[in-house]
């Protein structure tokens, strides 16, 4: 990765999550929540190659950890975005086409917030991380998935756009 | 070049792999400083979240008052129930209040006169086909009651029973045109003939033109044989008017009842007067007139 681009990635991602804990967090959905956070991590990463979505992973994992809110371990975030993205960038993408359709960004993106967040449950699990109920759980990870299907049309155009901006000229 | 570009990769990955785990090791052993980087999180989020809360606040309130709308209608309406029956309530305790004022009233007059009684509420007013200013009353032949009664009221006479049934009488009015009772001027023996004119009119026909007459002299009812129609004593008005009675036989007069017919809520029907005639004993009973204001002007000398 251009080291250019990481003060960019990196002011974007942090912009997004406080977004995400002072406005997006206080709405009320009908069903569950919405992360714009984790879906906007996901659907860069589905943009890179390899190692810099694994580097865009471990940032967003560490700011992540900042959440005021979490009560799982500092870095457990971080460690599961890292995983995943690098995941993501060659597994999930290595088999699609190069440039992903809109339906197939959309259903990548939801689907994988879907499984970001069963992942960080069962790794908090592990670690020892207290859990609520069941119900609860997939009342969170529907809705979220739900959610994430709904605002796709708002939140993937203006990844793109993100993620154009941070290209250096050359990388254009 | 591939395999040199998949070994960093790789390295790259394992080393951030490792970092993140470094950083949960440092966290699940207590480390103070993990902790307090969220706390710091939190202070730098605060203004954003506190701007956020102003911000969406008012569209929350907004869509919470849509959602409570039927809600709050339907309270609403609850509480406008209740406002109405209190409302009733409070009617209902300021009628039950006067009665009682009035019930006591009429007790001490009767008390005083040795009248033999029962009280009786007021349930119905106005002409019947046969009487002219009648009230109905909720006592009657039940309760003893029976016709040619003398009904009063705290301030004085009422009038007299006309028509009894079971649980109920009619009263003729005092004002109605057909009452004729015999009078006597308190403090003094003269007599005359008080009439209903309807309304708030009464005349007064002294017997004598000799009469001593004055405008403020109270009339007591004479009492009739047997006390019916009328037991004596009962404070029935005051003199507001005397006419010139020159060249005329008797002396006439216009006479203010004391009784005020809008506002009867309790009377008491006497069946007799058990110490005989009370003479003047009712007349403190009677209500006094007020007194005439005198209001000096004095003019503004002009400037």
């Amino acid at each position: 990765m251009n080291i250019a681009r990481i003060p960019y990635i990196f002011l974007t991602l942090i912009g997004v999550f406080v977004l995400q804990e002072a406005l997006i967090n206080r709405i009320n959905f009908l069903v569950g929540g919405f992360s714009i956070y984790l879906v906007l991590v996901i659907a860069w990463t589905l943009q890179e190659e390899p190692s810099n979505a694994m580097l865009i992973g471990f940032f967003a994992g560490f700011i992540a950890d900042f959440s005021p809110t979490l009560e799982s371990p500092f870095g457990l975030w971080t460690l599961i975005l890292t995983g995943f993205c690098y995941f993501l960038a060659t597994t999930v993408r290595g088999n699609l086409d190069p440039q992903l359709s809109p339906l197939q960004m959309t259903l990548v993106t939801a689907s994988s917030s879907a499984a970001l967040l069963i992942l960080f449950i069962a790794v908090g699990a592990i670690l020892g991380q207290e859990l609520s109920s069941i119900s609860i759980l997939l009342t969170e990870i529907i809705g979220n998935t739900l959610w994430s299907l709904v605002l796709a049309p708002v939140y993937i155009p203006v990844t793109i756009k993100f993620y154009k901006l941070s290209l250096t000229a050359r990388e254009r | 070049m591939t395999t040199k570009w998949t070994n960093r990769t790789r390295l790259l990955l394992v080393s951030l792999l490792v970092t993140s785990l470094f950083l949960i090791t440092l966290d699940l052993r207590g480390l103070n400083i993990i902790s307090s980087l969220r706390t710091a999180a939190q202070s730098a989020l605060t203004p954003f979240q506190s701007l956020s809360t102003s911000m969406l606040t008012p569209i929350s309130n907004f869509l919470e008052d849509l959602g409570g709308l039927r809600t709050a209608q339907s309270r609403v309406a609850e509480l406008e129930k209740e406002n109405r029956e209190l409302r009733n309530t409070n009617i209902l305790n300021r009628n039950v209040e006067g009665e009682l004022k009035q019930l006591k009233g009429v007790l001490d007059l009767a008390g005083k006169a040795k009248y033999k009684t029962v009280s009786a509420r007021v349930i119905g007013k106005g002409g019947t086909a046969s009487i002219g200013e009648t009230i109905i009353i909720d006592k009657g032949s039940r309760s003893g009651i029976t016709i040619d009664m003398t009904v009063i009221s705290e301030s004085g006479l009422v009038g007299v029973v006309k028509s009894v049934s079971n649980n109920a009488s009619i009263v003729m009015l005092m004002s109605d045109p057909n009452f004729r009772l015999g009078v006597r001027v308190a403090g003094s023996q003269f007599m005359g003939i008080l009439s209903g004119e309807g309304g708030e009119n009464y005349s007064l026909q002294m017997l004598s033109a000799a009469s001593d007459l004055s405008v403020g002299d109270v009339l007591l009812s004479r009492g009739s044989s047997g006390d019916k129609p009328f037991v004596p004593g009962v404070p029935v008005g005051r003199v507001s008017f005397v006419e010139n009675s020159l060249g005329q036989l008797t002396k006439r007069a216009k006479v203010e009842p004391y009784v005020d017919f809008n506002s009867l809520g309790v009377v008491s029907v006497v069946f007799e007067s058990v110490a005989g005639d009370p003479g003047d004993a009712l007349v403190s009973k009677a209500p006094k007139p007020a007194p005439t204001v005198t209001v000096f002007v004095t003019p503004t000398p002009n400037e």
